[in-house]
């Protein structure tokens, strides 16, 4: 069981492990390296619980309350929506979502799209509602990973995924041919830690915000 | 083809112990509600949809069931029970002298499963008073929506306390053109506090109501929150809307209930449909409210009859799931008796398990004969307290867990059992 005094939080695995755990120092909530979290997922320490999951896993344990708070990129975000408060940009873990294309394809700007578009992606609900926007008809093909080998063998016309620095994207022949949205590290909370144990939680928060230079 | 034992994704089927809880929570609820004097009205499952698009948002409509009837109305499965009732005190009740207290109790769908424990059919109990206006009313619903999640058997609960008007008289005061307006309305809905702070900060003019805005999450506490947001808010409507949460928080007191009450100016709920007073209830470690309700004086004037009214719903589900994830479950009786017997057995099993409901307890006479070997195995898989078995009118035996097995006259094994001694 929780004790009330305790604020959980947590922290995804991959690339914004070690900018979350470097802002957690900074507070000086807890100090922990990436690799002792690795190993225990879990984190016991006075007054903050730390728990380290799959990013795409931080809503879920946000909104249902086993995380006071997360440590989550906006790009999850945008693909699963939920009931959290979504507090602070943490401004770390800058990338873009962006539709890639293979270098030779004629795709460009949208007078260039076909009437169907193909495009193999890891965030589908956020590609089929970019598309939509625009009223352009997509088949989103779902991937779990890889991404970038999919127009590669003809599977689709092109990709959405995230890219940091674009050199995974050169290294599979592909280029750029829009952006659909620049993605930060996000603070987020669950709706009732916020008002169930105000103080505690609010605590934390603020001392996040300073750590990640912002003054209020 | 197997069928799809299952049932249809996002209908759940509630197993005894889980049914049980729910009934016996629903039951206290309406109790309850009964005893601040709200009468229980059932309303149908299926209304006709240009009642509900009078009550409902654009998006509480797209998630109905909808469907043509017999006689190509369009109707559709609620999707919540105040704009029923709100129908029927217009319409059915238009004579009922107001001030209504009315209660409800039933099932609600949605075509979209939530995303939580991907469900389409929920339950909820609800209260509207229906035609008092003022804090003396909003108080009455709060205190009762408190009462009721006491009587359900939860014991740590906090409710919090806000108000509409304090929001609406912040965005009359702000300073800012409509659309950006517009984008803080979308990014407090969606809870979203990097794109409010993104908005705000691209504006030139700074009032006191901006900075209100900006910490629009954190505006909870005490008494002493009034005093504070007071001293920021240049706004009548906003002012307003604080003196009658002071009102209505003293009152609170007087139910009964301070302990329980924060106030909570930051509030983010349909802004479109409430208009004064709104509250939410929390159970402990829980991470979503289970109680919701609040002021809202527009509604019946769309059905022709202009009265103030408040109301809250209890989300059924969530308070059974609360009490079973409870470190104690509230205790259901098991089966009081199993009674089994053989051939010579069976009036005396029969009369006996008559006396034994008689006195309130719940008896289960077999339906065929059995060994001892036999009956034992059946007391134990129906998970009765007690096995009484009768191979005749003087040969009855009696079992209880833990003790040993006692051969008695019926009539003593059944003033034993009601006796609730050994």
């Amino acid at each position: 069981m929780k004790r009330d005094e305790t604020v959980a939080i947590a922290i995804p695995t991959g690339v914004l492990t070690s900018g979350a755990l470097e802002l957690l120092t900074k507070s000086g909530l807890t100090r922990l390296s990436a690799e002792e979290l690795g190993r225990r997922l879990l984190v016991d320490q006075t007054g903050v619980r730390v728990i380290l999951v799959r990013p795409a896993d931080v809503p879920a344990y946000v909104d249902h309350g086993a995380a006071d708070l997360g440590i989550v990129g906006k790009d999850i975000l945008w693909e699963t929506p939920g009931s959290h408060y979504e507090l602070v940009d943490l401004r770390f873990g800058d990338c873009r979502l962006v539709l890639a294309v293979p270098s030779a394809s004629r795709l460009n700007g949208p007078e260039t799209w076909p009437p169907m578009l193909r495009i193999a992606t890891k965030y589908p609900r956020t590609t089929s509602a970019w598309f939509e926007a625009r009223g352009q008809a997509v088949e989103v093909v779902r991937l779990h990973g890889s991404v970038e080998l999919a127009p590669q063998v003809g599977l689709v016309d092109g990709i959405v995924d995230l890219t940091a620095t674009g050199r995974t994207l050169r290294e599979n022949r592909l280029r750029i041919a829009a952006e659909l949205g620049a993605s930060t590290a996000r603070l987020i909370a669950n709706q009732a830690s916020l008002k169930t144990r105000t103080e505690a939680v609010q605590s934390v928060v603020s001392r996040l915000r300073k750590a990640a230079g912002l003054d209020r | 083809m197997t069928p799809q034992l299952g049932g249809v994704p996002g209908f759940r089927d509630l197993l005894p112990l889980e049914a049980e809880i729910l009934r016996e929570a629903q039951e206290s609820l309406l109790a309850e509600m009964r005893r601040w004097g709200y009468r229980h009205v059932i309303t149908p499952l299926v209304e006709n949809m240009d009642v509900l698009d009078l009550g409902l948002g654009v998006e509480q409509r797209r998630r109905l069931f909808k469907f043509a009837d017999g006689r190509g109305d369009m109707v559709a499965l609620v999707g919540e029970r105040t704009v029923p009732v709100a129908r029927l005190v217009a319409g059915k009740l238009r004579g009922a002298a107001l001030p209504l207290r009315l209660c409800y109790a039933g099932p609600v769908l949605s075509t979209d499963e939530g995303r939580f424990q991907q469900r389409r059919e929920t339950y909820q109990v609800g209260a509207e008073l229906v035609g008092a206006s003022g804090p003396v009313a909003d108080a009455e619903v709060i205190a009762l929506a408190a009462r009721c999640m006491e009587a359900t058997g939860i014991r740590r609960y906090q409710i919090d306390v806000g108000h509409a008007e304090f929001f609406h008289g912040i965005m009359d005061a702000v300073r800012l053109p409509d659309e950006v307006k517009a984008g803080v309305r979308a990014a407090l809905a969606a809870r979203d506090f990097v794109a409010l702070e993104s908005l705000l900060e691209g504006t030139p003019l700074k009032s006191a109501e901006h900075e209100l805005l900006l910490r629009f999450p954190a505006l909870r506490g005490g008494r002493e929150i009034l005093d504070a947001a007071g001293g920021l808010v240049r706004n009548r409507r906003s002012e307003v809307a604080l003196a009658e949460l002071a009102q209505v928080r003293d009152l609170l007191v007087s139910h009964g209930i301070g302990d329980v009450v924060n106030l909570d100016l930051g509030a983010i709920r349909d802004f479109d449909y409430y208009t004064g007073v709104i509250f939410e209830g929390y159970g402990p470690d829980f991470g979503r409210p289970v109680a919701q309700g609040g002021r809202y004086d527009a509604l019946l004037a769309r059905f022709g009859r202009p009265a103030p009214a408040t109301g809250f719903m209890i989300q059924l589900d969530l308070v059974s799931e609360m009490l079973t994830r409870a470190p104690r479950p509230p205790a259901l009786k098991p089966v009081d008796a199993a009674l089994a017997w053989t051939a010579p057995g069976l009036n005396t099993a029969l009369r006996l398990g008559s006396t034994l409901r008689l006195f309130g307890m719940r008896a289960v006479v077999d339906t065929q004969t059995r060994t001892r070997s036999e009956a034992n195995a059946w007391w134990h898989a129906i998970g009765a307290a007690n096995l009484v078995y009768c191979r005749s009118d003087a040969d009855v035996s009696w079992s209880s867990e833990g003790r040993r097995t006692r051969n008695l006259p019926p009539e003593q094994v059944a003033a034993r059992l009601a006796g609730g001694g050994d």
